[in-house]
């Protein structure tokens, strides 16, 4: 029997048993297995397909460890198509024209201790590799749950918004391309950022108002307007992140009340509001749970996770079910049954659209969205906490 | 600390001994910036419905007064706490693991102790500087507003104005009686 030369290294490292015990299998199977080229490194297509959802891994034992998760919902066997990493209550963002992930992080120079660093990394696509980073001055970014609405982008994507809280209210207004911090703007008594017309925001504010922002070329402050009474914050107050249709954002409130806001002008319009409408078994009654509680399809559905044991308290406990809801008509659509609990939905723009679902135990589960057939259980392969699903596309 | 670090500490412990239980939230609310909760997993508890102290030997005080197991999270002082409760890792219910920096901004709470009946002032201090100590995770949102309303949120991490803002876990500490109670 001839030996090959990688054979014989094997051999002296005595981890291997002597050819002579296989001697019968080698007969088999004339030929050794091919050497394999290492190291190897997999990539990523640029552009993610539609079926691919990014998913925030708050990773709550391990928040300095948090990560971004990019995920094949078509998959069952490898659904994990890479990681990247996402620390200390980060925020992340998706350019698809750019073909680059934003990652809003905090660090610290001795993990836990030492001096404090904000930055804004840049991240390719299709490697997962950092091409630059910009620091964010101050240590003020917001750390709190994954919520969408602290890190936007503003300026055809050029740049972004990140949301500051010590606990004063600012935003930092960031030149993406220019990898530049362009200046501040003092925002005391509203949070989170809802990209507004073609350079500004909205937030909301603590009065129950929404202020709508437009920059001028140098990221400064060139209007702004309040819209007074937008939201009863004790009485209907509305899930912090909402369902985009178009520039359309639709939020939901603790009680099922939905509330679309047209955000393609410079000041944010009301548009109209509608209800989730009811359905039997309620105990008490169904309310909107969970922590992504709302999502639209391409056709300007509204798809809303309740739960049937809504009291005061539940709105992040989860849920069982998805009302699908056509906020042109006002109308429920259909329910879908998520078969156990729910604690993030978001719907695919594929030809066909799909409802991914995140699990309390992590577990992703896809089904059709415009059935509500379940189509497929990917397990806990993914994430630790998945809080936050956006789709690629 | 900063100023209002302080202002919140002095304001917090004033309106622990001196206001109504159902005064007391609404004045915090209205005259501090963003005191409030602590960081913590939403969907915690539809995870795990009874929160911390499953499956672990009970934790408690030694004085029928102060009833209860301090690692579960229907112990009566975490009415409105979320996070890792310090007593299972390493702290107590009103100090901090070693190696950690307790918070100086903290959201009040409060709840009843059902062996005297009393409603008690209760400060949620985070603890800060080391990693999370992922033990016995509770949450509840009994009150809880969106974060537009940052005082009555506990989204937010509170490990403000320590030297890191790592979050460890969080204490349930007794800073006072409600006044319409201890009468």
């Amino acid at each position: 029997m001839r030996l090959t030369h990688a054979s014989i290294a094997l051999g002296l490292m005595s981890l291997t048993p002597s050819t002579g015990a296989f001697a019968a299998e080698s007969a088999q199977f004339a030929k050794p297995l091919p050497d394999e080229e290492i190291p190897s490194v997999q990539s990523l297509p640029a552009q993610y397909p539609k079926d691919w959802v990014l998913i925030q891994d708050f990773h709550f034992n391990a928040l300095i460890d948090g990560r971004l998760a990019i995920v094949d919902t078509k998959s069952p066997d490898l659904p994990l198509k890479g990681t990247l990493r996402a620390t200390q209550f980060a925020n992340v963002l998706y350019s698809r024209t750019k073909n680059e992930i934003y990652t809003s992080e905090t660090f610290y120079s001795r993990l836990t201790r030492g001096e404090r660093t904000d930055a804004i990394t840049i991240w390719n696509t299709a490697t997962l590799q950092p091409k630059g980073e910009i620091i964010l001055p101050g240590g003020k970014r917001q750390q709190s749950v994954t919520y969408t609405g602290v890190f936007q982008f503003t300026n055809a994507e050029k740049w972004a918004l990140v949301a500051n809280f010590t606990p004063a209210q600012s935003v930092t207004v960031v030149d993406l391309d220019g990898r530049k911090v362009l200046g501040e703007i003092d925002l005391p008594g509203c949070t989170h950022i809802y990209p507004t017309g073609s350079r500004g925001f909205s937030s909301l504010c603590a009065d129950g108002s929404m202020i709508s922002i437009t920059l001028d070329e140098q990221g400064s402050v060139a209007s702004s307007k309040t819209i007074a009474s937008v939201q009863d914050i004790d009485k209907q107050p509305l899930f912090g992140m909402p369902a985009m249709v178009g520039r359309t954002a639709w939020f939901v409130s603790y009680y099922g009340e939905l509330r679309g806001f047209d955000l393609s002008g410079n000041v944010a319009r009301p548009t109209g509001s509608a209800n989730v409408g009811t359905a039997p078994g309620g105990d008490p009654q169904w309310r909107p749970g969970g922590w992504q509680v709302i999502s639209s399809d391409a056709k300007g559905l509204l798809y809303v996770l309740m739960s049937p044991h809504g009291r005061e308290g539940s709105h992040k406990d989860g849920g069982t079910q998805v009302w699908v809801i056509d906020p042109a008509t006002g109308t429920q659509v259909r329910r879908i049954d998520l078969e156990g609990m729910a604690t993030s939905i978001a719907v695919t723009r594929e030809d066909q659209p799909q409802l991914v679902i995140a699990r309390p135990d992590g577990a992703i589960a896809v089904f059709d969205a415009a059935t509500g057939k379940p189509l497929r259980d990917l397990g806990a392969t993914v994430a630790f906490n998945p809080l936050v699903i956006m789709p690629a596309q | 600390m900063s100023g209002i670090d302080k202002l919140t500490e002095t304001l917090s412990r004033r309106l622990a001994k001196g206001t109504s239980r159902r005064s007391s939230l609404a004045w915090l609310g209205g005259l501090v910036t963003g005191t409030a909760a602590l960081p913590l997993l939403p969907v915690a508890r539809a995870a795990t419905p009874h929160g911390g102290g499953t499956g672990r030997p009970p934790i408690t005080s030694g004085t029928p007064q102060d009833p209860g197991d301090r690692a579960s999270c229907d112990y009566w002082r975490y009415c409105a706490i979320d996070g890792f409760l310090c007593s299972c890792c390493g702290g107590t219910v009103n100090s901090c693991p070693p190696g950690t920096e307790m918070s100086p901004i903290t959201w009040i709470g409060t709840c009843t102790n059902p062996a005297d009946g009393r409603a008690y002032v209760i400060s949620y201090n985070d603890c800060c500087g080391a990693s999370s100590c992922g033990q016995c995770l509770c949450n509840r949102n009994e009150g809880d507003r969106p974060q537009v309303r940052p005082q009555s949120n506990n989204d937010y991490n509170w490990c403000l104005g320590t030297e890191s803002s790592v979050y460890n876990c969080s204490v349930a500490a007794i800073v006072g009686v409600a006044l319409e109670d201890a009468q």
